[in-house]
């Protein structure tokens, strides 16, 4: 199957980002919201017939290192921390914002994030009852713990914060 | 050309020991598992309950040995070649121990990835290693995905696992989030339920065509003949009242399946009042109200990205020993769930099909049908 970039957006680098409310503390979830806004303005597609797949190789080093570090200080725990360090919330709210009611995964990989996110909308898009996949990917500048992880594993930490977002579809003149 | 796909192995760790046997003695009997948690100090919180197996388990070593039990019942060998595909968030523990100790013992398990990069590396197999973080649909997530590849030709085979052990961070979050039971139970679709209570959980499957099982002489335990997800799209952390999102995926499931009906659903039933009632609305608007359903978290607790594989294992027993697992921990009936909930213990019946159900934070909704052999 071949597929098609419908739209595609992109943050790598230092930028300001729109705050999303109820979203704290780390860029993780304003990354994904900004991209993936980015990439569904002006798009018509059915939500159920739209399924999006994030990937992430540590997720939100951010909030779930904030929140381990309020555990082990002894602090009572802030909900909202929970709430956030799954990329679950975040999707959720997009699903909400598009009323996206098809699928929603997120994804860590070690062997290729870019490779494996096309994979996964390529075979998601053998199901004829979807019509596009939204792909994002983001990393964050990893934190303490997380960059002493990274260093045990075969992996890079970024420099910077990055997101892309990519919304695929069949080429429409595949045979 | 799509492929049939079938199971051919398992092995599952609960609160309840290691072993399918564990589970029949615990779940199928409908013995709750919860006790006050010994791995962390639970003082500071409002309920010291959880569902766990005695010491310290690891969850690297748990994952480990209930793959070795499932590719072991399915005579998969080293060097084959199968995706692995795993529902976790990673180690928390070693999170925890980083910032309490400066520990880094095991901390490269506190990446998701590095758990399903490990166990194919255990396993001697070849092909994808993606690990599926989507919280409490993630093993489901697994299987679904491991479903498509099998289905697809993309892998011949699929080993597909969920895995978290109960520990403090999580405690806390739930905690703090006030989703806790109050009174130390699990008490699925009953009147005065209070919340949650996490558990351990591990399960590991094998997943695999039809047709190479024949060819290998595997026994096919089960046919994996449909599955749904969909989304909410209604709220960050509250399931649709009406289970929207859940009815639209067991509708999927049972489209796929080519079934109109089910002998036994497994539902995600978490005791929380929020999730139960959407449960059964979803329920009732797809199969009708005489639906039999149980949720098995009153004996296990809530296994997290675990939920799916060890409840894909509970219904797969249910299948094969012709028993409905009951709903333990129930009180009196609450009127916003109305269906049977097969409340007076373990049901002898002849299951022909299993719905398994499960829904995560975010609006996330899974069904699986599992059809007799």
């Amino acid at each position: 199957m071949t597929l098609r970039v419908r739209s595609s957006a992109k943050v790598d680098g230092p930028v300001d980002l729109p705050a999303v409310p109820g979203f704290i503390e780390s860029t993780f979830n304003p990354l994904v919201h900004h991209v993936a806004t980015n990439c569904l303005a002006g798009q018509d597609i059915p939500g159920d017939r739209l399924a999006v797949v994030l990937g992430s190789l540590v997720g939100d080093c951010t909030t779930t290192d904030l929140a381990s570090r309020l555990l082990v200080q002894g602090q009572v725990h802030n909900a909202l921390l929970f709430m956030q360090a799954t990329a679950n919330a975040v999707l959720g709210y997009l699903s909400r914002e598009f009323d996206i009611t098809g699928p929603l995964l997120a994804l860590s990989t070690m062997d290729g994030m870019d490779d494996e996110l096309l994979d996964t909308a390529e075979l998601l898009l053998a199901d004829p009852g979807l019509d596009a996949v939204l792909v994002l990917g983001v990393e964050l500048v990893p934190t303490e713990r997380a960059a002493h992880a990274l260093s045990l594993l075969p992996a890079t930490a970024p420099r910077h914060d990055l997101a892309i977002a990519l919304l695929l579809e069949r080429h429409p003149e595949e045979p | 050309m799509t492929e049939e796909v079938v199971v051919t192995g398992f092995g599952v760790h609960t609160a309840f020991g290691r072993g399918a046997q564990a589970v029949r003695d615990g779940v199928f009997a409908g013995v709750p598992a919860f006790a006050a948690a010994t791995r962390f100090d639970p003082t500071p919180y409002r309920t010291p309950m959880t569902a766990a197996a005695p010491g310290e388990p690891v969850l690297r070593e748990v994952l480990h040995d209930c793959a070795h039990d499932a590719v072991t019942m399915a005579g998969l060998n080293r060097g084959a070649q199968a995706a692995v595909l795993v529902g976790s968030a990673g180690d928390w523990t070693a999170v925890t121990r980083f910032w309490r100790e400066r520990e880094e013992t095991g901390l490269a398990d506190s990446v998701p990835a590095h758990l399903a990069q490990g166990l194919a590396d255990r396993l001697g197999l070849h092909g994808r290693r993606l690990a599926f973080t989507n919280a409490c649909v993630a093993s489901a997530s697994a299987l679904i995905h491991g479903w498509r590849l099998v289905s697809s030709g993309w892998a011949p085979a699929a080993v597909c696992a969920g895995a978290y052990l109960v520990e403090e961070e999580n405690h806390a979050k739930f905690d703090s989030g006030r989703a806790l039971a109050k009174d130390g139970a699990v008490r699925p679709f009953s009147a005065g339920r209070s919340g949650l209570l996490l558990g351990d959980g591990v399960a590991v499957l094998v997943l695999e065509s039809a047709r190479t099982a024949r060819e290998r002489g595997a026994r096919v335990l089960a046919r994996f003949t449909g599955w749904g997800i969909a989304s909410d799209a209604y709220h960050v952390a509250k399931p649709h009242p009406e289970g929207r999102g859940m009815a639209a995926a067991a509708r999927q499931a049972l489209n796929r399946a080519g079934l109109s009906t089910v002998d036994y659903v497994n539902a995600h039933g978490t005791g929380t009042p929020l999730n139960d009632s959407a449960e059964t609305n979803g329920l009732r608007s797809v199969l009708g109200p005489s639906t039999v359903v149980s949720s098995t978290k009153g004996t296990t607790g809530h296994m997290l990205e675990a939920s799916g594989a060890v409840e894909f294992v509970i219904s797969l027993l249910a299948l094969l020993d012709g028993v409905v697992p009951p709903t333990a921990n129930y009180f009196a009936p609450d009127p916003a769930c109305d269906l049977d909930y097969v409340t007076e213990g373990p049901r002898k019946a002849d299951l022909r099909q299993v719905l398994s159900l499960n829904a995560a934070f975010g609006g996330m909704n899974t069904a699986i049908v599992l059809e007799h052999a």
